[in-house]
């Protein structure tokens, strides 16, 4: 990693996450582990069936059951509990149909987990099966069964009932020059439903006070957006409903939409019963009912000069939303603007539909649609760096972004770009050039069950560019604040939270950094609506740059007025003010301690509390020209995977990864270097083993029995590298990584697979039998799977 | 029915159903919620716990199955002032907690590991940690740390008699 910069004393050097040490030693409280007196617990039903019209339910039988306090349905809810963003397609419990298999029907509270669960199976429900549609390319032809309750507005622009979002880039035009190109690659990659699989499934529990206000611990990204949604579904006002966010077991994009309808479906009970209600669920329960990655498939048309120079892209995408579009739309957006990759080109066309099947349904995931585009592009990339007989890296070197260069959408990228830095560093840690050369040629290894192939390596590489934080999606700000205590600590709140990436010690190190004070004189406060700043989401892995700059402001703030109260001590001008460690020093070389400026700051009468909201710079992009700026800024970066092929059984080894991602300044190294290997681990797991099938609507895997994902002996040491470019708009340059460094991966390995097989495989995840087989094994999902995972079993 | 055994040390007698996990007696019965559920079917190791020293996953140990042992807990391993321990010291030093579900689980399977061996190769890190998930950090940071750890307590091994061993047994 790069080396700190002297200037800052705390930024950018080792530090310890600030919930490390208590959740290390088991202290941290999840909302599994809270008990609160006369708390109930709940478990909902869960459809079965992947479309079906709800012909009767009966929560009767389960009241009668013992322990049961109360039962909820969709008419317990304002307008029968009808939420969603950024389309109101979804309820909180399924009304009149359910439309994909882990649909919530019903809810129930009881004195224990258990009788909760024993009265969900005796409530009457009869479905009536409606046909379902699973291929997303049926759900757009005539005659599909329709999906949502009405066509969105595409859809029904469109004339396509099912057709959930339309997303378009028109950057010159490719057709002309694709004509003149000498060659012209057309290939389509598809991918798999990928589950988030934190290690902590949903939970919420909600406290009703005695005024008819309500409290809601959860584990949620977006404690404001739940505070909505609760609004939305239970017509109480904003000033009746708390949201507090509990410690959170992983989110990556996961745990912003599924809890909220858990949330949701407490507080409905919690209201009915008067008593607490906390609903958790299990593992299988977990992976049937939360969204996915889309399932997405994508159609490349590029075309280059003979001596390898690209020209024009032409990119289709079909993304598959499954029963919900949740933010599918945006994540199809942000798809399009990366699907012809970090290179220049002189025109570039995107078509993208964003539509809805009977497959679960998918939502947000780390990457949020630019780790299929990355991956479809960079497969492509490597054939056409192939075709035109030029080394990989020096391909991709050939035609990568510079600063001042247009991007695939058409905006200039004004800033530092150090995606050549990237991969010249992973070319040269990697050993690149003389593995590339030393595994040569592999002719297609044979694919049939006598087939004798050995052990063959390959290396692979892929690089990518990442639009930082929402750009267009929405609204792009952040709010914090910083207060100095009666003991003299220093509490934080931000409005952007931590899932466990690190944000919270993101902010104590910039807080300190900007009131020259030690980190542990910091604590960082739960995330409370009731307390902090609305700030939107947490997503888009801008919990640095948007809610680190404005905690750095709250923090500056502060700093100016002690500065003014130290002056004032001191008899000096503020700019005369040193300070020496914690300690204001004036001009006369008295030193005075952090304790007694603060002291001499309230005697001053002063308010030693500070807010500021931060907001990204205005850009523009228009959705219905397909033309703009879709982001403020971008990060950068390079992956090289390694990978070890057993012909004969189909088992890739993956050997190292090396990584390199300019993400600007590194606020919090260790924290950084885990988000680089969490997310290189997650890309590991998506190019080879992870695969949620939907089998007509019925899932396979449902537990970690059958899902698998990578463990520690799975995994190779990663080799990771920051390439610290100057960004002047970030908290001391830094601009963000959390998702984008998952992105290298899965092309890196496609790409070294290729080497060391001879085949492109163009769809993940590579699984064993399809390196061994060239096509992957039936696994079929069943109902029976799907109703033993939903407490249905024999 | 009564199960009796010795928790982190102390001994305990509860009254619970005998097809209760032991994960659950942990949790509901005697409210040390260190050990988390994480699949349920014995999976993810977030519910590790030690039984007569071997390391376990409490979801699929009925109860009854720890009558007469010794359980120790995620709550039972600190430094003799109560504080982190050397491991849990070194876990957060390298970075290696990040959102900390899989983190009391992945500390009991390394004090299993050092137990037996105090000087494992990356590899034999990487096959102790094979049932313990953790779906944020990609482990590198984890074995980071064990191997620093086992290198320390190496060093100090006879110096400090228990050292790093389970603090308040």
């Amino acid at each position: 990693m790069s080396e700190p910069n002297p200037n800052l004393t705390y930024v950018g050097k080792p530090a310890r996450n600030v919930d490390g040490i208590d959740k290390a030693m088991g202290r941290a409280r999840y909302v599994a582990d809270m008990r609160v007196p006369g708390m109930l617990h709940a478990a909902a039903l869960y459809s079965t069936q992947p479309h079906a019209r709800i012909v009767a339910l009966d929560v009767g039988p389960a009241l009668a059951m013992p322990g049961v306090a109360a039962a909820v349905t969709a008419g317990d809810f304002v307008d029968q509990g009808r939420w969603g963003w950024p389309i109101k397609d979804t309820h909180m419990l399924a009304f009149e149909r359910v439309r994909c298999v882990g649909d919530a029907i019903a809810a129930v509270a009881a004195e224990t987990r258990e009788q909760a669960r024993q009265a969900v199976r005796a409530i009457k429900l009869e479905l009536e099966a409606l046909p379902g549609v699973f291929d997303p390319a049926e759900a757009l032809e005539p005659g599909a069964p329709p999906i949502p309750e009405k066509p969105s507005e595409h859809g029904a622009h469109a004339g396509k009932w099912n057709l959930a979002e339309t997303l378009i880039v028109r950057n010159g035009d490719p057709d002309l020059i694709l004509d003149e190109c000498d060659i012209v690659l057309d290939e389509t990659y598809t991918f798999g439903h990928q589950e988030h699989a934190y290690l902590e499934t949903e939970a919420a529990l909600a406290i009703p006070h005695a005024d008819g206000s309500l409290t809601v611990y959860n584990n949620c990204q977006s404690p404001f957006i739940a505070r909505g949604h609760l609004v939305t579904v239970l017509g109480l006002p904003e000033d009746k409903i708390q949201v507090i966010q509990a410690a959170v077991g992983g989110g990556f994009g996961g745990k912003d939409d599924a809890v909220y309808k858990i949330s949701g479906q407490a507080a409905a009970l919690a209201l009915k019963t008067g008593r607490p209600v906390l609903l958790t669920l299990t593992r299988e329960e977990s992976i049937v009912t939360s969204y996915k990655r889309q399932a997405s498939a994508i159609r490349l048309r590029i075309g280059m000069d003979a001596d390898g120079r690209l020209r024009a892209a032409r990119a289709n995408l079909l993304v598959d939303s499954g029963a919900y579009a949740s933010v599918t739309p945006l994540v199809g957006w942000r798809a399009s603007m990366h699907a012809a990759g970090a290179y220049r080109y002189e025109a570039v066309h995107v078509d993208t539909d964003v539509v809805y099947t009977n497959n679960g349904y998918s939502g947000a995931f780390r990457g949020f649609g630019n780790i299929q585009a990355g991956a479809a592009i960079e497969q492509a990339i490597d054939e056409l760096a192939e075709r035109a007989g030029i080394d990989p890296i020096d391909f991709r070197l050939k035609n990568a972004l510079r600063p001042g260069d247009r991007a695939m959408t058409g905006n200039v990228i004004a800033h530092e770009i150090g995606l050549s830095a990237c991969l010249e560093w992973v070319r040269a840690a990697s050993d690149w050039d003389r593995k590339r050369a030393e595994y040569l040629p592999s002719p297609p290894s044979p694919l049939s069950h006598k087939g004798r192939g050995g052990i063959r390596r390959g290396i692979g590489a892929a690089c990518y560019f990442h639009g930082s934080s929402l750009g267009a999606e929405g609204a792009d700000y952040a709010g914090c604040t910083v207060t100095i205590e009666n003991d003299y600590g220093v509490t934080l709140t931000a409005g952007l939270t931590d899932i466990g990436q690190g944000s919270r010690t993101v902010y104590t190190l910039i807080a300190a950094e900007a009131l020259g004070v030690r980190p542990a004189r910091i604590k960082v406060l739960r995330p409370d609506t009731e307390t902090m700043i609305e700030s939107g989401p947490t997503s888009a892995s801008r919990a640095t740059l948007v809610g680190g700059n404005a905690m750095r402001a709250a923090g500056l703030k502060l700093d100016r007025l002690l500065r003014w109260a130290a002056a004032d001590l001191f008899h000096c001008a503020p700019a005369q003010v040193i300070r020496d460690g914690e300690h204001y020093v004036g001009p006369a070389e008295e030193p005075a301690r952090f304790e007694a400026v603060v002291d001499h700051a309230r005697a001053l009468g002063l308010t030693l509390s500070a807010s500021a909201k931060w907001g990204v710079p205005g850009f523009k992009w228009d959705f219905e020209t397909g033309a703009g700026q879709p982001y403020f800024c971008y990060v950068f970066g390079a992956q090289v995977a390694e990978v070890e092929v057993n012909i004969d059984t189909g088992e890739t080894r993956v050997l190292g990864v090396w990584a390199a991602h300019d993400g600007g300044t590194i606020i919090f190294p260790q924290g950084a270097a885990g988000q680089m290997f969490g997310g290189i681990a997650q890309g590991i797991g998506y190019a080879l083993m992870e695969d949620i099938r939907f089998d007509r609507g019925y899932l396979h895997d449902v537990n970690f029995d059958n899902y698998l994902i990578p463990t520690a002996a799975d995994l190779p040491d990663i080799q990771g590298h920051y390439v610290e470019t100057n960004f002047p708009h970030g908290p001391h340059g830094a601009k963000n990584l959390a998702e984008p460094v998952m992105i290298g991966a899965a092309p890196a390995i496609a790409n070294a697979l290729y080497q060391a097989t001879g085949r492109r495989y163009r769809h993940i995840p590579v699984t064993l039998e399809r390196v061994r087989l060239g096509y992957d094994l039936t696994r079929p999902g069943s109902e029976r799977t799907c109703r033993a995972a939903l407490g249905f079993g024999e | 029915m009564k199960i009796e055994f010795t928790l982190n040390g102390a001994p305990v007698t509860v009254e619970a159903p005998a097809r209760t996990t032991l994960l659950a007696l942990l949790r509901d019965y005697l409210n040390l919620t260190g050990a988390k559920e994480g699949c349920g079917v014995g999976e993810c190791g977030a519910c590790s716990v030690l039984l007569d020293g071997q390391l376990v996953n409490s979801c699929l140990a009925l109860a009854p199955e720890a009558h007469g042992g010794e359980v120790i807990t995620i709550e039972g391993i600190h430094a003799p002032d109560g504080g982190p321990n050397d491991l849990q010291i070194a876990l957060v030093d390298y970075g290696a907690v990040q959102c900390g579900y899989c983190t009391p689980g992945m500390v009991m399977a390394a004090e299993a590991l050092l137990m037996r061996n105090l000087n494992p190769t990356r590899a034999e890190i990487r096959a102790a940690l094979a049932g313990n998930l953790c779906r944020c950090t990609g482990y590198v940071q984890i074995i980071d740390a064990i191997e620093a750890v086992a290198r320390e307590r190496r060093t100090h091994h006879g110096e400090h008699g228990e050292h790093g061993e389970h603090g308040e047994r």
